[in-house]
């Protein structure tokens, strides 16, 4: 991995010199808050501020997307396709819970079928991290096994230091990105300064909640049916607002729109297993009847089923769905909750 | 073409089954889809009625008759109701074939068992063509199939045809109370009808497909006659939308059905989480 240093000029003239840059922005109706949002100058971007209220999702598997549109006369039907390949962009300041989501998410994406929609913007995009400075009493990336200064998912990392930034490249894709930029050789100072705010970064998450283990994925597996799953869910009003912030959530619905008499698209919108009707069969059956029952598949889907299928946790804590959740439901706590769970009946199998 | 993109076909020929189930005969526009399509009994396919959406049933032709396929539908929602607004000659939508498939090669040698109940059957007539067409490679063949009421027995004119055939023995029941006067048949609930017409589980294979509550009290006694739950094959039928292991909506705990199924051994079943 090279380091280089990059001035506030080097990466202003990077910004102007890109099309398109999607950053934190601050929010219109919260100046606390900040959004993902296209920029058109380094000095847009909101540094250091809170965690953006959603995460990177939309901008690759947007809320709402036309997968076809069609025209349909008596003749029959017409189907027009949708490009598969994506306007270039740069992701800058991404928070490294939301650059390693994308590429959690891609496992799914690419799972014997590849969906071209999601790597068509996939492919179009350099991410460009930054260390996180963000974080609160609902972040818990490094009990998954990621951190405030992870390198996943993106191309370039960048820490701040004395008079700009020190970027590790990690990817090709990130060498290209600083290839025409004016950035210099990493001092030795700006390196260990990187390296002391990464350790305070992590400090700073590190005690949020406990590791999980690995043989949690395990454990969830077996005690499908525990008693604690009944009680668990209490809370939840199967909103689906965690689903919709949650960076790697990426189960959706495919509904037709017909716009005129003879017109309309086919579309794919954003679902959540949070919801009632989200499994409901035809005949009127639902195999998930109960919000305790749809909670479970949130949490066996993140921590057990993902794992199993594809090696990977579907949770980058972020923590975004602690902080929407109307009713109160924190998922470190409920983790540490079902952890300890674990542990009990392990010292018991152990005894 | 995004995996989201179905290939056009045409209808070519409607069978009203009973007052709410139809079967369409549809071929693919497109030549090469037409001459290359291949598939394999028990999988399915996303069809689309433009306007309204996609519906997931399985293919229910068998794959030894080439050049079309078909599928049978209950008008139930949005999707099934346009479906069934549509005439021959008008244009559906279908993705697939996706899924596993039942074991076909695995089975020529042997027996086989087939019981459905209702529209269950579709999936099982795939089975059933799919062995008839190859009769001389499997042993004995019986079919248990059976409906709430005379008038819900689907594939009529297939069921006149097998009931004819000397190679196969067929056992038709419907539910006590769903009997017409000139009813030939059984006055039986499956598993009792699956009891009196099956006698031994030697060297065969059973499948089975339909209402959860049937295959439910319909494993016992394939249990009782010496089945092994490796040897008895069905099918679940969840919500599914996209078909490609994407959406998120099949899956019982770490069992995907649209890409581990829809084709399970009631070994597999039992195995499961009980979400289904």
């Amino acid at each position: 991995m090279t380091q280089r240093f990059l001035s506030h000029a080097d990466l202003a003239a990077l910004v102007a010199a890109h099309k398109r840059v999607i950053a934190p922005v601050r929010a219109k109706d919260d100046a606390r808050q900040t959004d993902y949002l296209p920029i058109q100058a380094l000095a847009d971007a909101a540094l250091g501020a809170a965690l953006p209220r959603r995460s990177l999702k939309e901008y690759f598997l947007p809320p709402t997307e036309v997968l076809l549109s069609y025209r349909q006369t008596k003749e029959g039907v017409e189907i027009k396709e949708v490009p598969t390949q994506a306007q270039p962009q740069v992701i800058l300041f991404a928070s490294p819970c939301d650059a390693a989501a994308l590429e959690v998410v891609d496992k799914v994406m690419d799972w014997q079928y590849r969906d071209e929609l999601w790597f068509g913007r996939r492919e179009a995009t350099t991410i460009v991290g930054l260390l996180c400075s963000s974080m609160d009493s609902s972040c818990f990336c490094s009990a998954i096994g990621l951190g405030p200064d992870s390198p996943r998912g993106s191309d370039v990392l960048l820490t701040q230091v004395e008079g700009g930034y020190l970027a590790q490249v990690i990817t090709p894709k990130g060498e290209a990105l600083l290839a025409h930029c004016a950035a210099t050789e990493a001092s030795a100072a700006a390196v260990a300064q990187a390296e002391t705010a990464r350790k305070q970064a992590r400090e700073k998450v590190e005690n949020n909640a406990p590791a999980i283990p690995n043989e949690f994925g395990a454990w969830l597996e077996e005690n499908f049916d525990h008693p604690a799953w009944k009680t668990m869910a209490l809370r939840c009003h199967g909103c689906g607002a965690c689903a919709s912030v949650c960076p790697t959530c990426h189960c959706f619905d495919i509904v037709d729109e017909h716009d005129s008499s003879e017109e309309g698209v086919r579309r794919r919108n954003w679902d959540s297993c949070q919801t009632a009707k989200f499994t409901l069969q035809a005949s009127g059956y639902n195999p998930r009847q109960s919000q305790s029952e749809r909670f479970r598949q949130r949490i066996q889907h993140k921590f057990s089923i993902y794992p199993k299928r594809f090696g990977e946790i579907l949770c980058t804590g972020c923590g975004r769905c602690c902080r929407v959740c109307a009713g109160g439901m924190n998922l470190p706590e409920i983790l540490g909750g079902l952890i300890a769970l674990a542990k009990k009946d392990q010292g018991e199998s152990g005894q | 073409m995004n995996i989201y993109q179905p290939h056009l076909m045409r209808i070519v020929e409607i069978t009203d089954e009973t007052v709410d189930t139809r079967t369409l005969k549809l071929e693919f526009k497109a030549p090469e889809m037409a001459r290359e399509f291949q598939f394999s009994a028990g999988q399915f396919g996303e069809y689309s009625a433009f306007g309204e959406g996609e519906s997931t049933f399985c293919i229910a032709s068998s794959p030894t008759r080439k050049g079309y396929i078909e599928c049978s539908f209950k008008s139930t929602g949005k999707v099934t109701q346009a479906l069934r607004r549509l005439g021959v000659g008008d244009t559906v939508g279908f993705r697939g074939p996706y899924g596993n498939h039942f074991p076909i090669e695995e089975m020529k040698g042997h027996s086989v068992v087939f019981i459905a109940g209702g529209i269950g059957l579709a999936p099982v007539r795939c089975a059933i063509w799919n062995v008839l067409d190859l009769r001389d490679q499997f042993k004995d063949v019986t079919i248990v199939y059976g409906a709430r009421t005379v008038g819900d027995l689907v594939y009529k004119r297939e069921l006149e045809e097998w009931s004819r055939r000397a190679d196969l023995r067929l056992c038709l029941a419907v539910d006590p109370g769903g009997e017409t006067p000139d009813w030939k048949g059984e006055v039986a609930r499956i598993p009792s009808a699956v009891e009196k017409a099956v006698t031994t589980a030697e060297d065969t294979f059973a499948i089975l497909c339909g209402p959860p509550i049937m295959i439910k009290f319909t494993l016992p006694v394939l249990a009782k006659l010496g089945f092994a739950a490796e040897r008895i094959y069905t099918t679940l039928e969840n919500r599914m939308k996209c078909g490609l292991g994407k959406c998120g909506r099949c899956n019982i705990g770490a069992t995907y059905v649209c890409k581990d199924g829809p084709v399970f051994t009631a070994a597999e079943m039992g195995r499961m989480p009980q979400e289904f």
